[in-house]
């Protein structure tokens, strides 16, 4: 049991251990040389995140048993991995956007970024309910500070309470629930809760043990803003500064269902068809409800937490199925939705010149303004509405087809009807950039980062549109 | 590479060239714009009609989602894209390219409407035609939003919104019937697709897709607006183009795989049509604009063709296709003299002025052509079309014909009031701007003119063509 962590070994963490190493490398830099900081934390961030990709990409997979019981080596992991960092550089971009417009010191800004990157990369590779929990808390806890990091904005301060209040709500469900598991099974580990829970005979065990699987649920939709656990996501994506909220639209939606993946695909697959049913009845309501209150929004970071929270409820319903496409389906929405948001929220970095929020009436008359933001903005909202032949069709259509093949038609037909409305919504915006009315004549900012990430947002929209093939098959858990 | 892949490129990579295209005169850029869009057809020709039946392109795609980049031509095929081939090309000769804003994109959307047409009447992946069908609607959509009148955004929503609504549940249908017959593949879905599990469901989904975009009464709410708003070329392309998918959508996906339920349901549709071609042809005697006179008249005359879908006669039939044809040319014909008519008054209202034939004849004789092809005059095409179908009509129910019968004079009627209240009676006091069109005009209107008569006088070669897709059809019916 004593083996020694091999060169293999720290190979395959290297991932990890290169966004510490450099999240640590920031502080430092920050509280010794505060000027070099400034200058160096954007570059600095981005480059470790490269190496930390690069490093992703190549790195082996590890057997050692002191590694094993607590982080899992597969594909999920390697596929979560290189999602999340794709993602930490787009924030990083977009970040340094934002303080090309705002004076804040940058080195601490970037290192609770690198710090929440860590969390969720260490979601991706949990093979335990700590590893999971401690992930999930590593993400959270740098994200209340990032929310309030604009320190003089009574709206940050505001929306970081809420969310820090909400967080360790859902925290302490997650926790309670994952004690009721341990409780009922004696394990924690992913690779041996299925078969202990099928050998349990103990009814009260078998109570306890959904009790804490039903919370460990309830404090994930938390996470993953889900109604009707949803009621912190509209103010705090509202108060965080632009580049928090982009990251929290999607790094922290895509690290909730990476744990969804973790529990519900690989450590309990068709546990109990209870579950499922619950599940979609979440999905069904949150459809409902955050595809109807996004009609009514005005301001479009409120848009984008009830357009997030809408897809969240698409995004159940892999777990719904459970079908063996299901893994690749979530995947490939996960990928689209990832790019499309990353993409719009680009376009707001240009928009939102004093970060008060751009409001609809902001957008009137962009296309005659800027043509090439509107393009782009244009396409991700169609994306996100799932209109073909966007790739944001195709995500819908696999989430569909899964569902159609396990028999969930109600699930199927709800979700089409709620496309309607949320066309509706996505293409109002489209109109409005597209009438003529323009206020503003105001120059739009330039700004390179932003504009790199709209761009690749833009080429890799067209491109999964015309051959998503690749992406579809990327994270087949079936082979 | 075969033909036809070339057929389905050649659109989207000459839109993309207008794109990227640095900047020329305007006159030079719509004699491009009509070149490039004149390619297709440049195509098509050498090979005639025979050249190219049994043509097809056959690709996987998306192995994952079972979807196959699937086009094949049959005559059914062929007439339709032939007639997106012309009727594109006279669009835009028909422009007047000095007054249009943002001339690159909008070349640059007609000719992606193009391909998609193109694509969508080859289509025989049903996922592939489901694309197409909803991409359609954005070159559109954009073309009235930006290009439109003074109501345009709220027109191209509507529009919109009507069209997704109508199409929404396409991709339950389309999924329903995969799992029925295990392929999207139409060739594979024929004979099967009736005996599937909630067959007469899916087959009601699809009908109402085609019904709202043809579209049929009374799922017309969104045409008066649309057609009206739009700029000529957009309503053009409206009328002769986007209707012919809904028709296309019936002949190909009604007929071919729910022949059964298509005649099953033949009296209501019957009846539904035969209303909408009374109503349109009493809401076009009621107007006081001829724009939306013309508009209510396109109505009426596809209702006539849908009519004719769903007379279950083989003659009928043969008189719909020839039918749908024959109304996509004159009716872009007669909104393009419309159009014309439009620059001279600066609107678009009857009252105004009249006796415009006495400074504008040339305009009067071309509109008259288009009029008196409109109201089914013997040698034009529309006289063979309709006749064929109250000939199949007759042989199935007498009474009705006479009702059907009865609207081609209420067309004579509000026809026949556009010409005398605005070419006839006593001519108006003369307006400088009142110049009659030239040769150019006259030349451009010319393949359209001759079309018709050639129809009307020498219909059989067309017809010959039409047999062969009935004779398929009704060959399919018995077996």
């Amino acid at each position: 049991m004593n083996a020694l962590l091999t060169s293999v070994d720290y190979a395959a963490l290297s991932p990890l251990l290169i966004i510490l190493a450099g999240a640590l490398l920031l502080l430092l830099a920050e509280s010794f040389a505060e000027n070099w900081a400034k200058k160096l934390a954007f570059p600095l961030a981005a480059v470790t995140i490269i190496l930390a990709f690069a490093a992703a990409y190549y790195a082996p997979h590890s057997e050692n048993r002191l590694l094993t019981p607590w982080l899992s080596f597969d594909t999920t992991a390697r596929f979560f991995t290189l999602f999340f960092l794709v993602i930490g550089l787009a924030s990083v971009l977009l970040a340094s956007a934002f303080f090309q417009r705002f004076e804040a010191s940058h080195g601490e800004y970037y290192f609770f970024l690198l710090s929440s990157l860590f969390g969720l990369i260490l979601i991706g590779f949990s093979a335990d309910f700590l590893t999971l929990f401690l992930g999930l808390e590593t993400l959270s806890i740098p994200l209340y500070i990032l929310c309030a990091y604009m320190k003089k904005w009574e709206i940050s301060r505001e929306s970081a309470i809420k969310y820090f209040l909400i967080g360790a709500i859902a925290a302490g469900f997650l926790l309670y629930g994952i004690a009721l598991t341990y409780g009922a099974l004696g394990t924690t580990n992913f690779a041996n809760i299925k078969d202990h829970f099928q050998n349990l005979e103990n009814s009260s065990s078998h109570t306890l043990f959904l009790v804490g699987i039903a919370l460990v649920t309830l404090g994930l939709a938390f996470k993953a803003a889900i109604v009707p656990f949803h009621v912190w996501a509209p103010d705090v994506y509202d108060g965080a500064p632009m580049p928090v909220t982009a990251f929290m639209a999607v790094g922290t939606k895509v690290g909730a269902f990476a744990a969804f993946v973790r529990v519900f695909f690989v450590a309990l697959p068709e546990f109990d068809p209870i579950w499922n049913q619950g599940i979609a009845a979440l999905a069904i309501i949150t459809m409902v409800y955050a595809n109807i209150v996004a009609l009514r929004q005005v301001q479009l970071r409120r848009f984008f937490a009830y357009s997030g929270i809408s897809h969240a409820g698409f995004l159940l319903i892999p777990f719904i199925a459970e079908t063996p496409d299901a893994p690749a389906a979530l995947a490939f929405y996960l990928i689209v939705y990832a790019t499309a948001t990353l993409g719009a929220f680009a376009v707001l970095a240009f928009l939102d010149k004093d970060s008060l929020g751009v409001f609809l009436r902001n957008l009137k008359g962009l296309f005659y303004r800027s043509p090439f933001l509107a393009v782009i903005f244009a396409l991700c909202l169609l994306t996100l509405a799932g209109i073909p032949p966007t790739a944001g069709f195709f995500a819908k259509f696999f989430l569909f087809k899964i569902a159609f093949e396990a028999g969930y038609y109600a699930v199927v037909i709800v979700g089409l009807l709620t496309t309607i409305i949320s066309a509706y919504y996505y293409i109002r915006i489209i109109s409005l950039m597209f009438s003529e009315e323009s206020k503003e004549t105001e120059a739009l900012p330039k700004s390179w980062p932003a504009a790199i990430v709209g761009s690749v947002a833009f080429a890799a929209i067209i491109i999964f549109s015309v051959y998503p093939e690749p992406l579809m098959a990327l994270m087949n858990l079936s082979k | 590479m075969p033909k036809l892949l070339w057929l389905f490129l050649i659109p989207f990579l000459t839109s993309l060239a207008i794109l990227v295209l640095p900047s020329i005169s305007r006159r030079n850029f719509k004699r491009l714009a009509v070149i490039l869009s004149l390619l297709p057809l440049a195509l098509l020709l050498p090979f005639g009609f025979e050249g190219w039946l049994g043509e097809k392109v056959q690709v996987q795609w998306l192995s994952s989602l079972a979807i196959e980049f699937y086009l094949r031509i049959d005559s059914l095929s062929l007439l339709f894209i032939y007639l997106t081939a012309i009727v594109i090309p006279v669009t835009l000769l028909a422009l007047k390219s000095e007054k249009l804003s943002f001339p690159k994109t909008f070349y640059a959307l007609v000719l992606l409407l193009q391909g998609l047409l193109i694509g969508f009447f080859a289509a025989r992946d049903l996922v592939l035609f489901t694309i197409f069908w909803e991409a359609m609607l954005f070159p559109l959509y954009f073309i009235i939003t930006i290009w439109g009148g003074s109501e345009k955004r709220r027109a191209a929503i509507k529009f919109l919104i009507y069209m997704i609504a109508g199409s929404s549940l396409m991709v339950a249908a389309v999924l329903g019937l995969y799992f029925s017959a295990n392929t999207f593949k139409l060739d594979g879905l024929i004979g099967n697709a009736e005996q599937g599990p909630f067959a007469a469901w899916i087959c009601a989904i699809f009908l109402l897709a085609f019904s709202v975009k043809t579209p049929l009464f009374p799922f017309h709410a969104w045409l008066p607006d649309a057609y009206y708003e739009a700029p000529t070329a957009g309503t053009v392309l409206l009328s002769a183009l986007l209707s012919k998918a809904g028709i296309y959508g019936f002949l190909r996906i009604g007929l071919g795989l729910f022949p059964t339920f298509m005649q099953e349901w033949s009296p209501l549709f019957l009846g539904l049509s035969i209303t909408g071609v009374l109503y349109g042809g009493m809401a076009a005697w009621m107007q006081s604009d001829f724009k939306r006179l013309i508009a209510y008249s396109s109505f009426s005359h596809v209702n006539f063709v849908v009519a004719g879908i769903f007379v279950w006669h083989q003659t009928a039939h043969e008189g719909a296709v020839l039918q749908a044809i024959n109304h996509g040319i004159t009716i872009a014909g007669l909104f393009i003299v419309a159009g014309w008519l439009e620059e001279r008054l600066q609107s678009t209202s009857l009252s105004p002025f009249s006796g415009l034939a006495k400074y504008l004849p040339q305009l009067c004789w071309l509109t008259l052509i288009f009029v008196l092809s409109s109201v089914a005059l013997p040698g034009t095409n529309n006289f063979v079309g309709e006749l064929l179908i109250l000939f199949g009509l007759f042989g199935v129910h007498p009474i009705l014909t006479a009702v059907l019968g009865l609207t081609v004079i209420l067309t004579v009627i509000y026809m026949l009031r556009l010409m005398q209240e605005v070419y006839f009676g006593p001519p108006s006091t003369f307006q400088h701007q009142w110049v009659d069109i030239g040769k150019k005009e006259l030349l451009i209107a010319l393949p359209l003119v001759a079309l018709i008569f050639w129809l009307g006088i020498y219909p059989d070669p067309v017809l010959k063509q039409i047999d062969s897709v009935v004779e398929t059809k009704s060959h399919l019916e018995a077996s």
